[in-house]
């Protein structure tokens, strides 16, 4: 048996995952951090994650969000399993909304960051594989393109009108009442 | 940098120089793509995100991205008008604001037998019912497409039952990529003699009827109004002396339930089931100037009946007008939005926050089928200039 209590240490300290960034930049993560990302649970359940996980796509300040996001994300996950063997306390379900507010609050502080940094995380959470993530940015985005000219949306994102004059006449012609 | 003045920045726009601090948008499509997705399916958002850039008018241009923004977000779908009938064509009118107020001759529809009735608007579709032909054509004005669905034999001509009424709507899940999301009819009816109510449905997916179910239904047949879809359940009010009919689809069950009032006549103008608050069967009834909401609910017996919930009084919402009592023209059954007659002004009145909309004099008599949808049309189907999309059979 006390085979057995050392082995679950080892397993304990084998659910420590190391990310490397693209500039060389080593992060300590817990496997229930790392496998929101289904890239690096793919890599874990191949067993080539030995050595670290280089992710030559991420820069360490990316990557630092990213795993901030995952963190916060990882123990939702796991206070939800945790708390659905108790659904029926009352005291458990004010938990659960009171989490999920904190959770709300934590990513609407979280997409607090400019677009640059914005357009690196929907890259990070596309490569990544991060599905919560990239839902999460790619909204972001849309919301902030909601109700603005064509005109506004290039000017906010630096898009160049390739569109030629006929065919952007042609556009306003074709759907007039969506420019009243 | 940026100008405020619109005629500016639209010449300042071109041919810019990009600042190099700018974040731009992602290089790969596919991201650009689920960015462009999470657009808000009101009618101006596609042509406006078209207008921007050839890269962008190319991906919102593509039939597969319409396809997955309908099914994106098929289940917030704005209210974007309704549609009345006149003789033998169907027109749309739109309830909504510049610069979403898609003109009528978007979606109109010229049936060549002036006897077509709407029988039902859901989920983007529309159920016309041709008694000369016993069938229901389905049509769906965003893309144009129109299918023909042949009644069962037992209520075609010399079969033993009498059709009555029909709701279309779409299949609970979603569909596989790249298809569309099957459609259901449910049709109900009577016996000749009118003392049992029966019931099917057809879905597109297997192309037949599924079998006819039946329960007693004394002297309450027929249906003269839409039905109303609350849950998985199709309510239809019943005449002459007033019953509710309840369809549950995922059960495949009949029932008859009471109605609120007793021993009163069904008046498909005063009348209408509808969505109780916080879920569940629920019941609108004006009477004067009143608009009382009823709810369904189990006593501590276990015995269903009805409660008075909220009583609106539309006279503290609304100028009433003189010219004549209000009548319920049509009901939003997802946003609980009403349309209602005042004299012969249209109103919307939302029965939930009691927000009204003033829309304008009415056009056409008759029941107003409210239309919601996710409009994708003009966008990449078929490139017509004037947005009238030829009807495709299917």
């Amino acid at each position: 048996m006390a085979s057995a209590g050392s082995g679950d240490e080892k397993a304990a300290a084998a659910a420590m995952i190391t990310l490397i960034s693209s500039d060389n930049e080593k992060f300590e993560v817990t496997e229930a951090t790392a496998t929101l990302s289904q890239t690096i649970r793919h890599m874990i359940e191949d067993g080539c994650t030995d050595g670290g996980v280089p992710l030559p796509n991420v820069t360490s300040k990316i990557l630092a969000r990213v795993i901030e996001y995952c963190k916060k994300h990882a123990t939702a996950a796991a206070g939800e399993e945790g708390s659905s063997s108790s659904f029926s306390d009352a005291a458990f379900l004010e938990v659960d909304r009171a989490f999920l507010e904190e959770l709300e609050e934590f990513d609407d502080a979280f997409l607090e960051v400019d677009r640059a940094t914005l357009f690196d995380l929907i890259l990070a959470a596309n490569y990544l594989d991060i599905k919560g993530l990239l839902n999460l940015t790619c909204q972001k985005v849309a919301d902030s393109v909601k109700g603005k000219t064509p005109e506004q949306i290039r000017e906010m994102y630096n898009i160049v009108n390739d569109l030629t004059p006929e065919e952007e006449a042609e556009i306003r012609r074709e759907t007039q009442w969506a420019f009243e | 940098m940026s100008s405020e003045d619109g005629s500016n920045s639209m010449t300042g726009g071109r041919r810019r120089c990009i600042s190099p601090a700018a974040a731009s948008m992602p290089d790969v499509d596919d991201l650009l793509i689920e960015i462009l997705l999470r657009l808000p399916p009101t009618p101006s958002s596609l042509p406006r995100a078209s207008l921007v850039c050839k890269r962008w008018r190319r991906l919102v241009s593509a039939p597969a991205f319409a396809r997955s923004f309908r099914a994106r977000h098929r289940r917030n779908a704005p209210l974007l008008g309704f549609f009345t009938q006149r003789e033998s064509s169907i027109s749309f009118t739109s309830t909504l604001d510049p610069p979403d107020r898609l003109p009528s001759e978007h979606f109109s529809l010229d049936l060549d037998e002036d006897r077509c009735r709407i029988l039902s608007c859901r989920h983007g579709l529309v159920l016309i019912h041709n008694p000369m032909d016993p069938q229901f054509l389905v049509w769906e004005p965003v893309t144009g497409d129109l299918s023909h669905v042949a009644l069962p034999p037992e209520f075609s001509d010399g079969g033993s039952l009498v059709f009555q009424h029909a709701a279309v709507l779409r299949t609970p899940g979603d569909a596989g990529e790249g298809h569309s999301i099957p459609f259901l009819v449910a049709l109900v009816g009577s016996d000749r003699t009118s003392t049992r109510v029966f019931a099917c449905v057809y879905s597109s997916h297997t192309g037949a009827w599924g079998n006819i179910i039946s329960t007693a239904c004394p002297s309450n047949v027929p249906m003269y109004a839409s039905s109303t879809m609350i849950g998985s359940c199709l309510y239809w009010l019943l005449g002459p002396m007033m019953a509710i009919l309840e369809f549950d689809l995922d059960r495949c069950f009949l029932a008859v339930i009471d109605a609120p009032l007793n021993n009163c006549y069904y008046d498909v103008f005063q009348h209408r089931v509808m969505p109780a608050e916080g879920g569940g069967l629920g019941f609108l009834c004006l009477s004067g100037c009143n608009a009382q909401l009823w709810m369904r609910k189990m006593s501590s017996d276990g015995i269903a009946g009805w409660v008075l919930r909220r009583t609106i009084e539309l006279d503290k919402l609304l100028s009433l007008n003189s010219e004549g009592a209000l009548l319920i023209l049509g009901l939003a059954e997802e946003d609980n939005m009403s349309f209602l007659l005042n004299g012969i002004d249209v109103t919307m009145v939302q029965l939930g926050s009691n927000q009204v909309k003033e829309l304008f004099p009415i056009q056409n008599i008759g029941i107003h089928h409210p239309f919601a949808s996710v409009y994708t049309a003009g966008m990449g189907i078929c490139g017509g200039h004037d947005g009238a999309e030829p009807l495709h059979d299917t």
